[in-house]
């Protein structure tokens, strides 16, 4: 009876956290990124895609040899990047910046955006790191 | 081989022609009937009987209730199985579409992370889902159900009000779309209610309560109630999702971006 009760509990909140993924995930699944660990990248654009279903900047990268490597910036939908503020001339072609992003799983160089520093120094923050921000400066006051 | 297939379809398409001619509009052609929705009679007044559900609407996912699933025999096992697998995995995907371009319809369509809008006309709804440029039609001038309806992303939706509350009921929808959560998916004969209302408090608040009734998936019907966010200063905005796909799903329903190292 114990053990009924336990898996029941399981079940429910298996269905929550998959109830708060479904709200996530519009197109795929957000399972081939390490969401725990965060990378940073120094580098310069080689191209902008302002497309759905989402936006993607691709940055060549140094490596240790000084060889480039290029690495994938996936974002969310040029939609949700819109209404946000992130426009199409936002990051350019040429640019120097800084991102910082969740990798993915199988070690490729990419992965989910997270923040980048423009060539001015302003940061421009995904939502989930702008709420961090706004979480650790309030926390400092 | 294919010279015979060739004359079959010729004989095949030359009946079908006569048929239409002989007999008015063949099968496929729907029903034939004229319902009050595309009639030749209509009056656009009935429209300012209704409440205002203008601007987009955005799902507020922190405010979902409902009461919880209780799944039937290999669809419970499979639930269990694949949520065992992410637990165990978290870079494991739980395969739900042969396409992440696929459009997910109905119910999903409905609380995706996008903006829904209604589009009031006389006798029918149109709802458009931003995401995947989804669109699904409610009709409100009293036809019936179609019989023994193709199988649809959408289903077939019948709608009536209730003072200001938009009831809809949806049938014939494809078998294996998403059910409520990722993990579950309807069987071949899910029956869908909706009761559509603007919160009595806020207009600026949408409710929308499901009922999932599904004798094949569903031990009993399974409730799902979702609250909307009004913002009447967006308009929807275009996602063609074949624009730039680079998350193919491969063999495995595992999806691996393609990159351009």
């Amino acid at each position: 009876m114990k053990n009924r009760a336990l898996s029941a509990a399981v079940v429910l909140l298996l269905l929550l956290l998959s109830s708060l993924s479904a709200a996530v995930f519009a197109h795929h699944s957000f399972a081939m990124f390490d969401q725990s660990r965060k990378v940073s990248i120094k580098g310069v654009v080689t191209d902008v895609q302002w497309t759905n279903p989402h936006v993607w900047i691709e940055v060549d990268v140094p490596d240790a040899d000084g060889e480039n490597v290029r690495w994938a910036i996936e974002f969310t939908s040029r939609v949700h990047l819109t209404r946000r503020g992130f426009t199409r001339t936002t990051v350019n072609v040429g640019d120097e910046v800084t991102f910082v992003l969740s990798p993915y799983q199988d070690g490729r160089p990419g992965g989910r955006f997270w923040t980048v520093t423009l060539p001015t120094g302003e940061i421009i923050r995904d939502p989930g790191a702008q709420r961090e921000y706004e979480q650790a400066q309030a926390a400092a006051q | 081989m294919t010279h015979i297939r060739r004359y079959s379809f010729r004989v095949f398409s030359l009946s079908v022609l006569g048929m239409a001619l002989l007999q008015g509009p063949p099968a496929w052609a729907q029903d034939g009937v004229v319902y009050p929705a595309n009639g030749p009679e209509v009056s656009y007044a009935e429209l300012d009987k209704l409440p205002d559900w203008r601007g987009i609407w955005q799902p507020t996912f922190g405010r979902v209730t409902g009461d919880q699933p209780r799944l039937k025999g290999r669809y419970r096992e499979f639930y269990e199985a694949e949520r065992a697998k992410v637990a165990a995995d978290p870079s494991y995907e739980i395969p739900e579409r042969g396409s992440n371009c696929l459009a997910p319809g109905m119910p999903a369509m409905m609380t995706m992370p996008y903006s829904l809008e209604f589009l009031f006309t006389p006798g029918k709804i149109v709802i458009n889902q931003e995401a995947h440029m989804q669109v699904r039609r409610i009709f409100t001038d009293g036809r019936p159900f179609p019989e023994d309806p193709d199988p649809n992303f959408f289903g077939y939706s019948i709608g009536h009000w209730e003072g200001e509350t938009l009831v809809v009921e949806t049938i014939g929808t494809r078998e294996g779309q998403r059910l409520g959560v990722l993990g579950i998916t309807n069987g071949p004969n899910l029956k869908i209610t909706e009761r559509i209302y603007l919160d009595p408090n806020n207009p600026d608040l949408l409710h929308l309560d499901f009922s999932y009734e599904d004798p094949d998936v569903l031990e009993a019907p399974w409730h799902q109630n979702h609250t909307f966010r009004r913002d009447r200063t967006w308009d929807i905005l275009e996602y063609i999702c074949d624009e730039n796909d680079r998350h193919p799903i491969g063999e495995d329903g595992q999806t691996r971006a393609v990159l351009n190292e």
